[in-house]
């Protein structure tokens, strides 16, 4: 009881620096978009290009949108239903997983902000709040839970525990290609879990992701390789940067049901040469000690009657561990025993800075449903932001993460238009 | 009475003009033709009212309705593969249907022709 408080404060005391109070804003009378999102599968920008996209390979080439041959009305359903029960795109299906996701799209704005009111319902009787832990061996602490495309969840040594996602990706006309084929600019062979995925070995040998001080290969955008079908050919650092000054990159916003929900906020990050977070700081970061892997905080006994909580415990209730709420440092004194469990991820909103922090976000999940309001300041003027601007039309892409799961397990759309007060797919509805 | 006569006249010929042209497109069943036509992927190069790589079903049917080689030429394209010009002035081999039972392709071929 006392986090449903706490949830309905958070949000609302954050509202004071909204123009509008989403709480308030009568839905109702704001336009409902359907956007069917559909399980896409291994079908990377890659995938796309080749003869395995029977009779689609020489449009994509040309640039032709992804709409011009999937355009029936029950399109989505067909190609997720589809792709989901696995085949040569989809190598380890996830039983029982949904093929599509009809979410419900409304935006409307003020002087102030964009709000953007997001529905779907979720595949399992309760919200996706839960993500990775840090448990507790009786030696050491260690991961426990993983998104169920992973292979200690496939083979049953460790249970499917990620949070829920409802993402957002808005090109401003810069990109070239993405008001035609969307997302699929930024899905690549090579990355996690799709097919050829990095080794660690590709990786270190990387001349680009050594310089951006990354281990791994996550979205980019084709502008950013010498072949964009190739990851590993990445251009130097200075000509990326020339390409971000020109507003080459698409912005990624991302609602988190466990590391942004609790604090009110949605992250705010954007896709260039990598799936880079904004600069200043996130809402959340690793609770884990580099050197040790023990924990860095764990919930303060004296506010919530726990210092942890064992896997009985999962799925009762909000398990969020925000440092300026419930957390105190932790105490490798404090008589732990085997199956004790802190979260993986310290949650923060007074530590959340700078452009990574633009966005605010309410959320509720009632009945088999998520309803999420992001609320994204409009005119922005970070290098690493999409400005929206009353008048403006933008590219979007959506995308649900739903069920345990993260990368190519999500849901997307094809692309669509958003005008901020203007004609398009979706049009942001001003407010009184 | 010669404009009675010609009145019947000209009904009688219309009846039989309208009966004989239902006796030549068998009625189409819509949903299992255009079930057929989803399974094969016909909709990612044809619409029924708009051109996409390929014609409109209306402009192929426009083309071959009525002609008394009309169902065969459309079951042809769909059933033999032939090269086909598409949107941009290539060539490409025509998709063949997945079936081979005559009563599925000649209702798809009606369903077509009746756009």
């Amino acid at each position: 009881m006392r986090w449903k408080y706490f949830l309905v404060w958070s949000a609302l005391s954050a509202g004071s620096a909204w123009a509008a109070d989403p709480v308030a804003v009568d839905w109702s009378k704001i336009p409902t978009v359907n956007v069917p999102l559909f399980f896409p599968a291994q079908s990377s920008y890659e995938w796309l290009r080749s003869d395995a996209h029977k009779g689609g390979a020489k449009e994509v080439k040309r640039g032709d949108a992804c709409t011009s041959c999937h355009d029936q009305s029950d399109e989505e359903r067909d190609l997720g239903t589809k792709l989901v029960e696995g085949g040569a795109l989809e190598p380890t299906p996830v039983k029982g997983k949904n093929s599509f996701v009809d979410l419900k799209v409304q935006a409307a704005y003020d002087t102030k902000n964009a709000y953007f009111r997001f529905q779907w319902k979720t595949q399992n009787a309760f919200p996706g709040s839960e993500h990775q832990y840090l448990r507790f061996d009786g030696k050491e602490w260690k991961i426990y839970g993983y998104p169920k495309l992973d292979q200690v969840v496939r083979e049953g040594k460790q249970p499917g525990i990620y949070e829920d996602r409802m993402s957002m990706m808005i090109d401003d006309g810069k990109v070239a290609g993405f008001a035609q084929q969307g997302c699929w600019l930024t899905c690549h062979d090579g990355a996690r879990d799709m097919a050829n995925v990095f080794t660690k070995e590709q990786v270190a040998a990387n001349p680009l992701l050594q310089a951006i001080k990354k281990n791994d290969v996550r979205k980019y955008l084709p502008a950013t390789r010498i072949d964009p079908s190739d990851w590993k050919t990445g251009k130097p650092v200075e000509e990326i940067a020339k390409i971000k000054a020109a507003g080459g990159f698409v912005d990624l916003i991302q609602w988190r049901a466990h590391r942004s929900h609790a604090v009110g906020m949605a992250d705010d990050g954007y896709v260039l040469e990598f799936r880079n977070s904004d600069a200043g700081k996130d809402m959340f970061g690793s609770n884990a000690d580099k050197e040790t892997h023990s924990p860095k905080f764990m919930w303060d006994a004296k506010k919530v009657g726990y210092k942890s909580i064992t896997a009985e415990q999962l799925r009762k209730g909000n398990h969020f561990l925000i440092r300026e709420k419930n957390a105190v440092p932790f105490d490798p004194n404090a008589g732990w025993k085997e199956g004790d469990m802190v979260p993986d991820y310290i949650l923060s909103r007074e530590d959340a800075k700078g452009s990574a922090a633009d966005n605010n976000a309410i959320a509720n999940w009632k009945d088999g449903m998520w309803t999420v309001v992001i609320i994204r300041p409009l005119g922005l003027a970070n290098n690493d932001d999409k400005a929206l601007k009353e008048g403006g039309v933008y590219n979007v892409g959506f995308a649900v993460h739903d069920d345990n799961i993260t990368t190519r397990g999500h849901h997307v759309s094809f692309v669509r238009t958003l005008g901020i007060g203007t004609k398009a797919d979706i049009r942001a509805v001003k407010l009184p | 009475m010669k404009h009675r006569i010609l009145a019947s006249m000209l009904i009688a010929f219309s009846t039989a003009v309208f009966i004989s042209s239902q006796a030549v497109a068998t009625p189409a069943d819509a949903d299992a033709a255009t079930a057929l036509a989803k399974r094969n992927g016909c909709f990612k190069c044809h619409a029924v009212d708009k051109a996409k790589k390929g014609p409109s079903y209306q402009k192929i049917s426009a083309k071959y309705k009525g002609k008394p080689d009309g169902e065969s030429q459309v079951i042809k394209n769909f059933t033999t593969g032939p090269k086909v010009k598409m949107d941009d002035g290539t060539e490409e081999e025509h998709k063949i249907i997945d079936t081979k039972n005559p009563k599925e392709i000649k209702n798809l071929a009606n369903w077509i022709l009746a756009q």
